[in-house]
């Protein structure tokens, strides 16, 4: 019998691609969104250091379809970083959530994994992986998931899903649907054994002789123009097409977690995730957090990360919630409060940030106030690259694209 | 004779369609905005184009070799590396325009869409024999931009004034100018304004003239004016070269329909539309005061009117679109649709009505 030391496990995060994830702009426009920085580091970054806690970790794949160039420096920096080797597999076309891990399943397969981890780049959570691979060699099936439990009102936006109290079997999975099932809901993440590219390869030879999709659906003449990819055999949902199907047949399982999880969909989100990873950073690794009592560094509140390279003024006031990143020079007086603050940005003296991201190499006035409010109807304040916002100038709950100088206060408004 | 065209920096007015595309390549009349005034050089014998920019000169570049080939006429790139106003340019692009002919050279504004009279220009400055000649335009309310305050038979430029409060004429800076080399030497390699430094200093050495813009003119910086001037090129392009513009049963006004495009039965198309290359118009669709760039799909039964739908986008069957909506590239109106001046950025689909103006991103 081959001993648990010998098996590889090899783990495949998907990252999206351009087109997808227009709610993620305008931070998207110039950057794609898994590189986004949270709590200092890619939105990537998180689960790839998660995953080099599996034992016998052999491989991470990232798959997506941005052109391979967009993460070419980012995947050689991050294999030498973490000393784990790290590659982008780019997608030619749409395969859908499944479709995607059975399109590269030879790549995969050629370490011999005995247990391939699938995550999703936009999920914030603790990544329990370890405990979940344990628990997926007992439980014995194909797959498991983690799952979390949410507030009934708030469960209808994702997989719900019915688990057995016992033996943790995953009974009954739907996605999104109208009326309330559970409170248990699909993390996104999810560890198999290699009989997954089998079950996948099952379900789309399926569809094929069928020749149509389970659910009765009225097509738009849009959907209808678009190539057959989604009646054809490459495109193969994991959720509707592996999860739903399975479930109750003692193949999938479920493993929950009782930490923190969200989806860092919009730029809102990746401001409160960021909260969350560095809070945990407190926890788990407090020395890459800042401090600081005003004297010979500024005064340090709740958890800050400032990038070595960033200038703060000690007669700053900086947290809780702030990131500043490389090159940013925090003039005096400068008031921070739940913020990003991104690479080369300046603050002039006695401005104020709160509940805002702030774009690179955008400049902040003197006296100027950068304000979002989370529950408004844009939400956080989004500046984009290269925003100068002029002196004593007040920018509330607005988005602003790159580029673009505010000589006037703004409120609750997108400037294009 | 060569040309300077101030291209400058972001375009952002013209968002969404400047996020696929640099300004001067944004399609206008089915053709790329910069190319109106490179064929309008051309015609007058200019040999190289100068563009004076300070963004994505990669994307602009591989287009350029495109025109070059076709047009016969060497285009090069002068890059800021910091915005230098409308004159520092100018001298930044120094080496290039002067070549020991003294001739004069041209310098447009890209944003601008005239008739371009190049020929009766370089007329009017041979006659005049001064330093500089600038083209003006007549405008309604000329307090919104700089007025020119000129003699009106000889057109010698007394003064420039920015905005006046009270009314002292009524010709504006239509951003068209024919200068000498000397010009060069009276303008700083520094951020320099044009209007505020160095056509000041050559009106008091009595050495600027304007000559009126016969035709129209616009400028089409932003979508409101980008479709007003439509209609102003349309209709000069009528009286011009009617021929170039589209007729038959289905077609009411001006109109301009690529060869390649495609156009359905039982359609009205016009006034003042412009329907780019590869386009596809299914039938019963309604089309007026409004552009439809490259390869566009418009459903069956559509209407669109006074919007701009950009590349590769598709209107869904009986979607109406109108009053300023603007759609960036691949954008998708689901079927039965009514957008009310929405801008959608690039790569969305819309699912439900927009009601009143608003952005999507």
């Amino acid at each position: 019998m081959v001993s648990s030391m010998d098996e590889k496990v090899v783990a495949v995060i998907m990252v999206g691609g351009p087109t997808k994830g227009t709610r993620f702009r305008p931070l998207s426009l110039n950057i794609p969104k898994p590189l986004f920085p949270i709590a200092g580091q890619p939105m990537v970054h998180h689960p790839i250091s998660a995953c080099k806690r599996i034992p016998n970790l052999a491989q991470i794949y990232l798959v997506g379809f941005y052109e391979e160039r967009e993460f070419a420096l980012y995947v050689s920096a991050i294999s030498n970083e973490l000393k784990v080797p790290v590659r982008y597999l780019r997608e030619d076309k749409p395969h859908g959530s499944a479709g995607g891990l059975y399109h590269f399943r030879n790549l995969i397969m050629e370490d011999d994994p005995s247990h391939i981890f699938l995550l999703n780049c936009d999920v914030c959570c603790s990544f329990p992986l370890p405990e979940m691979l344990e628990a997926h060699r007992k439980y014995g099936g194909i797959g498991t998931l983690l799952v979390i439990k949410v507030s009934p009102e708030s469960a209808s936006q994702f997989g719900e899903l019915v688990a057995d109290p016992v033996t943790n079997e995953l009974l009954h999975y739907t996605e999104k649907p109208e009326t309330f099932v559970s409170d248990r809901i699909n993390c996104g993440v999810y560890v198999f054994t290699p009989d997954i590219f089998t079950a996948i390869r099952d379900v789309s030879s399926q569809t094929k002789d069928t020749g149509k999709s389970a659910t009765l659906r009225r097509v738009s003449s849009v959907e209808a123009l678009q190539p057959a990819t989604r009646n054809s055999t490459d495109f193969v949902r994991l959720d509707q097409d592996i999860l739903s199907p399975l479930a109750g047949k003692k193949q999938l399982y479920t493993y929950e977690t009782m930490d923190f999880w969200e989806q860092i969909k919009s730029p809102g989100m990746s401001l409160r995730c960021s909260e969350l990873y560095l809070s945990q950073f407190r926890l788990t690794s407090p020395q890459v957090l800042a401090s600081g009592d005003g004297t010979k560094s500024a005064i340090v509140t709740g958890d800050v990360f400032i990038h070595p390279s960033a200038k703060v003024h000690p007669t700053a006031k900086i947290g809780p919630n702030v990131s500043i990143s490389a090159n940013a020079r925090v003039g005096p007086g400068v008031r921070l409060i739940s913020c990003i603050i991104l690479d080369d940005v300046e603050i002039m003296e006695n401005a104020v940030v709160t509940n805002a991201i702030v774009g690179w190499k955008s400049s902040i006035g003197r006296w100027s106030r950068a304000e979002g409010v989370y529950n408004s109807k844009l939400g956080v304040t989004i500046l984009g690259d290269s925003v100068a916002v002029e002196d004593e100038v007040v920018v509330t709950s607005s988005i602003v694209l790159p580029n673009k100088t505010l000589n006037v206060s703004v409120q609750d408004e997108i400037i294009l | 004779m060569k040309a300077l065209i101030l291209v400058g920096g972001f375009g952002t007015r013209l968002r969404p369609l400047t996020l696929s595309f640099p300004k001067p390549l944004v399609d206008f009349a089915n053709k790329p905005m910069i190319l109106h005034q490179i064929e309008a050089l051309k015609a007058v014998g200019v040999d190289e184009v100068v563009l004076a920019i300070n963004y994505q000169p990669e994307v602009m570049l591989n287009f350029l070799k495109d025109f070059e080939a076709k047009l016969e006429i060497k285009i090069t790139c002068s890059q800021e590396t910091e915005p230098m106003g409308t004159a520092g340019p100018l001298a930044l692009a120094r080496d290039k325009l002067v070549d020991g002919s003294g001739e004069p050279f041209f310098v447009l504004n890209s944003d601008v869409i005239s008739e371009y009279p190049l020929r009766e220009m370089i007329e009017f400055h041979k006659a005049h024999g001064g330093e500089a000649s600038i083209m003006v335009t007549k405008v309604d309310e000329p307090s919104k931009y700089g007025v020119v305050v000129m003699e009106e038979t000889t057109g010698k430029v007394e003064k420039f004034v920015e905005k006046p409060k009270l009314y002292v004429g009524n010709k504006i800076n239509a951003g068209i100018y024919l200068l000498n080399p000397s010009v060069l030497d009276k303008i700083e390699l520094r951020p320099t304004s044009i209007e505020k430094e160095t056509f000041p200093k050559i009106a008091a050495a009595q050495g600027l003239y304007a000559m009126v813009l016969p035709g129209f003119w616009m400028d089409i910086g932003q979508p409101k004016d980008y479709i007003t001037g439509l209609r102003l090129y349309l209709d000069s392009l009528r009286k011009k070269s009617p021929g170039k513009l589209t007729t038959g049963a289905h077609i009411v006004g001006n109109v301009l329909v690529d060869e390649t495009a495609k156009i359905g039965e039982g359609c009205l198309i016009g006034p003042d539309v412009a329907i780019g290359p590869g386009c596809v118009v299914e039938s019963g669709v309604r089309l007026s005061r409004c552009t439809v760039m490259r390869g566009v799909r418009i459903k069956k039964h559509a209407c669109v009117s006074s919007s701009i739908i950009g590349w590769h986008s598709t209107v869904g069957q009986w979607a109406r679109i109108e009053n300023m909506t603007i759609l960036g590239e691949d954008v998708h109106v689901g079927d039965e649709i009514y957008t009310n001046g929405g801008v959608v950025l690039p790569h969305k689909e819309i699912k439900s009505n927009i009601l009143k103006p608003e952005i999507v991103m």
